[in-house]
């Protein structure tokens, strides 16, 4: 899952403790989203489309391989 | 599943996790029961050689992990909880794996170097089984946390 969590924090200039202290994680859980080495839950991602104003799927987008019709398992 | 009652749906699921666990303070208890009953094991071992004081020290130690275990993060979050259960599912598996393996076979390599002739394997006791297991969860619970810094 590709995300453009920086950018959109680097827009409203907010550090990563800041958000984390908006959303009510810890700053390792925002770093580790932006690194894309966590998948957020949906109560989450939610709390993020408040902060940001703007709908989920403008800051998270599926990759290509993660698309219906393209799962292996 | 309307949004809402997906959210809250997850948010419950994540408040189920934490019921079953100690405030962060207790960590901190944790590694001072696991100091003094080190302390109090090798006093011990090499003065006082008192049975009853060996078993009590080495459960000390099991209860020190346990509560570091069970106790939350500063912030107790989606991500540690995340963390937690794959450091329990790992220590499960590698527990499990170590306990059939490793100690017996260390123990017949043991036994050939000594030239004993013992026909049965020496398994592991109960609290071998709980120290590696609870020593597992704590240490690769840390080490994923770093990982993730």
């Amino acid at each position: 899952m590709k995300n453009r969590l920086k950018i959109e924090r680097a827009i409203l200039e907010l550090t990563q403790d800041e958000l984390a202290n908006q959303i009510g994680v810890s700053r390792q859980t925002i770093s580790s989203i932006e690194k894309n080495r966590y998948v957020p839950s949906t109560v989450l991602s939610l709390r993020l489309s408040s902060i940001f104003g703007k709908p989920v799927n403008d800051f998270f987008e599926l990759e290509e391989s993660e698309m219906l019709g393209h799962n292996k398992d | 599943m309307t949004e809402k009652s997906f959210v809250e749906y997850e948010r419950k699921s994540l408040e189920k996790m934490k019921r079953y666990q100690l405030p962060n303070k207790f960590k901190k208890i944790g590694v001072g029961v696991i100091i003094v009953s080190l302390v109090a094991f090798f006093v011990n071992k090499f003065s006082i050689e008192n049975i009853d004081l060996r078993l009590t020290t080495k459960y000390g130690i099991l209860v020190g992990l346990l509560l570091i275990s069970i106790s939350k993060e500063k912030v107790e979050d989606e991500l540690s909880i995340a963390l937690r259960m794959q450091s329990y599912t790992f220590a499960f598996i590698a527990g499990v794996i170590i306990t059939l393996l490793t100690n017996p076979l260390v123990n017949y390599i043991k036994n050939l170097i000594l030239d004993k002739q013992q026909e049965n394997f020496e398994g592991v006791d109960d609290w071998q089984v709980l120290w590696i297991l609870l020593s597992l969860q704590v240490f690769y619970f840390e080490f994923l946390k770093r990982m993730n810094k």
